[in-house]
């Protein structure tokens, strides 16, 4: 391990990486700033740029970015009450009412503080769990991996927001079917090409990645502008930034609940379809059941464990989730399928052997999250009132640069245009289902595994001889595929549960008539 | 007329059961008649799994004893088709970019899509456009090295 450390000190304080940790880390929160625009969308935009500057730099700026839009998105969280990310919606329950009250800088300070306590234990754990779980690993068959994506894929459907499994599983299903489009592999047959030359070779993950996300947010904030009620960081009651230094008893006050969250953020993160935001949500129930009673009531008019808690939580959730992906090649979340889907077009498979085939990626990325967090606090915490600028900044202008980005971005890699009229036409697509309240990041899993999955289900047909047996032939396949199904019928606790109170309501509605 | 709930699993019945309609007509090659996963496997259960899904969730939202009405998902008109010119415009940029090239289809697009955006101030409309596509042009070009189309029709 300590030979590793080493390989991914050397690799990120090339000048280079260091340049692409700190801008990855500043695009990372001006975007993650923007209400609306989160990390895929963050880290889509920057993946035409990562294909010219190789693998190693490649996700050490993803990286980047996506710890810096978790931060931007805290900070507008905090400012107008408006986040970025999903992930960032329970810092709002307190930070909020701390700007408020005119503490404004001591709530961006606990946040970049929490953000980096939770971010630098998460990385801790993660340099420890990696390596470990890559070894075991190691011993996994293609039976296995089939079996952990299908855990991947339900989880993310089960996790996915209340009442919306079904939807989840429908837009898997979708991905694993845009999957199966162009020349099948294994037999070189034509499917579903409809003729096109064009669809031969498949379908982009990045067209796919920036229709769905960047093109699909940016079109849903011009058809269904933001109603809620945020206030313009230029209007005249914004809280003012004020002080961010913290009392002693402050410190001491909040140091535990950041240590309790950041494991329990950091073990959240890792479980695939969890991530970022089921962490701060938990993170931030426990502490308030944890509370003493005087300290409960505060929360969610301006507790600083409030906002403490699912700081550190969603931070260490994102550094959590790179364990799946390094070490299984399985992606937890959106935001890291977009990652996988990227390390694949540098010709890297991530996986068990990627820590032998690749050191120098696998540690870099470990090692750059250190440097990540260390940026956010020395550089975004002086900065935040300059960055707070963002968020006045004209959204006709911000829009179209993001339809801008987009399109130029998919052409630069693949300088046809027909990939360009099919983005448009996956934007559209996207645009009506997120209406419909259909979730994005299954439909992107579903894609990006469809690939693997069909692959290792070929192979692991062929090595029981046609038989489904392999599913419960080895303890450790048929433990997954248990968990996998247990996964699956855990939304139907929910189903029952809200029917029943359906039909509670309606009755005393029939009632009271 | 249709339940907003009911429109999403409709168009996908709809989705998955063509799809499902191709992957039976998958043709197979001859080594395959006697395997037991072919190129047609897994497209034959993703479109079964789907179709069962979709008629879940159709159940699922039929069997719904109250049907809540979300206010804010009535979409504004002004808003619908302000969506609609951009989307048209993308399609108009995709289409000229390779004819008339890089820099003059860039700088309509920034310039007419900011205008689409409600934006008038002249000053703002013609800096954010045209000097922001010759900076991305002398960057892709003359830094990166990375080649952009001049136009078909000039060259």
């Amino acid at each position: 391990m300590f030979d590793g450390i080493m390989l991914g000190l050397s690799t990120v304080l090339d000048w280079n990486n260091l340049l692409y940790v700190i801008v990855g880390c500043f695009v990372g929160t001006f975007i993650g700033m923007l209400p609306g625009l989160g990390p895929i969308t963050a880290i889509a935009l920057m993946i035409p740029i990562t294909y010219s500057i190789g693998a190693d730099s490649g996700m050490i700026l993803m990286a980047g970015v996506y710890y810096g839009a978790i931060f931007g998105g805290s900070t507008s969280s905090i400012l107008i009450n408006a986040p970025g990310v999903a992930g960032t919606v329970a810092s709002s329950f307190d930070g909020y009412p701390l700007a408020k009250q005119g503490h404004a800088g001591k709530a961006l300070a606990i946040a970049a503080y929490s953000s980096f306590i939770g971010g630098t234990i998460g990385a801790i754990l993660l340099m420890v769990a990696a390596p470990l779980l890559a070894k075991v690993s190691l011993s996994f068959q293609s039976p296995d991996y089939v079996v952990l994506m299908f855990l991947g894929l339900t989880a993310i459907a089960a996790f996915s927001n209340k009442g919306q499994f079904l939807k989840a599983m429908m837009m898997t299903v979708f991905g694993l079917m845009l999957a199966t489009v162009g020349i099948d592999p294994s037999s070189g047959t034509e499917r579903f090409t409809l003729g096109q030359a064009d669809l031969l070779d498949g379908i982009s993950f990045l067209l796919v990645a920036m229709a769905t996300f960047a093109l699909a947010e940016a079109l849903i904030n011009v058809v269904r502008p933001e109603k809620k009620e945020t206030k313009s960081i230029n209007d005249s009651d914004t809280p003012q930034i004020g002080s961010t230094k913290l009392t002693k008893e402050e410190i001491k006050d909040i140091a535990p609940v950041i240590g309790r969250s950041s494991i329990l953020g950091f073990i959240v993160g890792v479980l695939p379809g969890a991530g970022a935001t089921i962490a701060s949500f938990m993170a931030y129930a426990t502490e308030r059941n944890l509370a003493p009673k005087g300290l409960k009531e505060k929360f969610g008019k301006g507790s600083l464990r409030g906002l403490a808690a699912p700081e550190s939580a969603n931070n260490a959730a994102c550094t959590g989730s790179f364990v799946p992906l390094l070490t299984l090649g399985i992606p937890g979340s959106g935001t890291t399928a977009i990652m996988l889907g990227a390390l694949i077009a540098y010709g890297i498979q991530p996986g068990p052997m990627l820590m032998q085939e690749n050191p120098s990626v696998f540690w870099a990325v470990i090692v750059s999250m250190y440097f990540g967090n260390i940026v956010l606090l020395i550089l975004n915490l002086p900065l935040i009132p300059y960055f707070a600028k963002v968020l006045a900044m004209p959204k006709s202008i911000l829009t179209i640069m993001i339809l801008f980005f987009s399109l130029i971005g998919v052409y630069l890699v693949s300088f046809n245009t027909f990939d360009l009229f099919m983005m448009v036409g996956f934007a559209v697509v996207a645009l009506v289902l997120r209406l419909l309240a259909f979730p994005m990041a299954p439909l992107l899993l579903g894609f990006i595994l469809g690939d693997m999955i069909e692959r290792n289900f070929r192979r692991s047909m062929m090595i029981s001889d046609g038989s489904l047996s392999f599913l419960w032939e080895r303890p450790l396949t048929l433990s997954i595929f248990v968990i996998s199904i247990l996964v699956l019928l855990f939304p139907l606790k929910d189903f029952i549960s809200q029917r029943r109170a359906d039909k509670a309501v309606l009755k005393a509605k029939q009632e009271h008539a | 007329m249709l339940n907003r709930e009911l429109l999403g699993p409709s168009l996908f019945l709809a989705l998955f059961t063509l799809y499902a309609i191709v992957a039976w007509q998958i043709p197979l090659l001859p080594f395959e008649e006697f395997e037991t996963v072919t190129s047609a496997t897994l497209p034959k259960v993703y479109a079964a799994f789907g179709i069962i899904v979709c008629l879940l969730s159709i159940g699922a939202t039929l069997l719904k004893p109250t049907a809540a009405v979300d206010e804010d998902n009535v979409l504004e008109k002004s808003h619908v088709l302000r969506t609609t010119g951009l989307l048209i415009l993308m399609v108009i940029y995709s289409a000229a970019l390779e004819p008339i090239g890089f820099l003059i289809s860039t700088s309509a697009f920034l310039l007419v899509g900011f205008f689409v955006m409600g934006e008038r101030r002249k000053a703002i409309l013609l800096l954010a456009s045209i000097p922001v596509t010759v900076v991305f042009w002398f960057l892709m070009t003359q830094v990166l090295g990375i080649y952009l189309v001049s136009g078909d029709l000039w060259s």
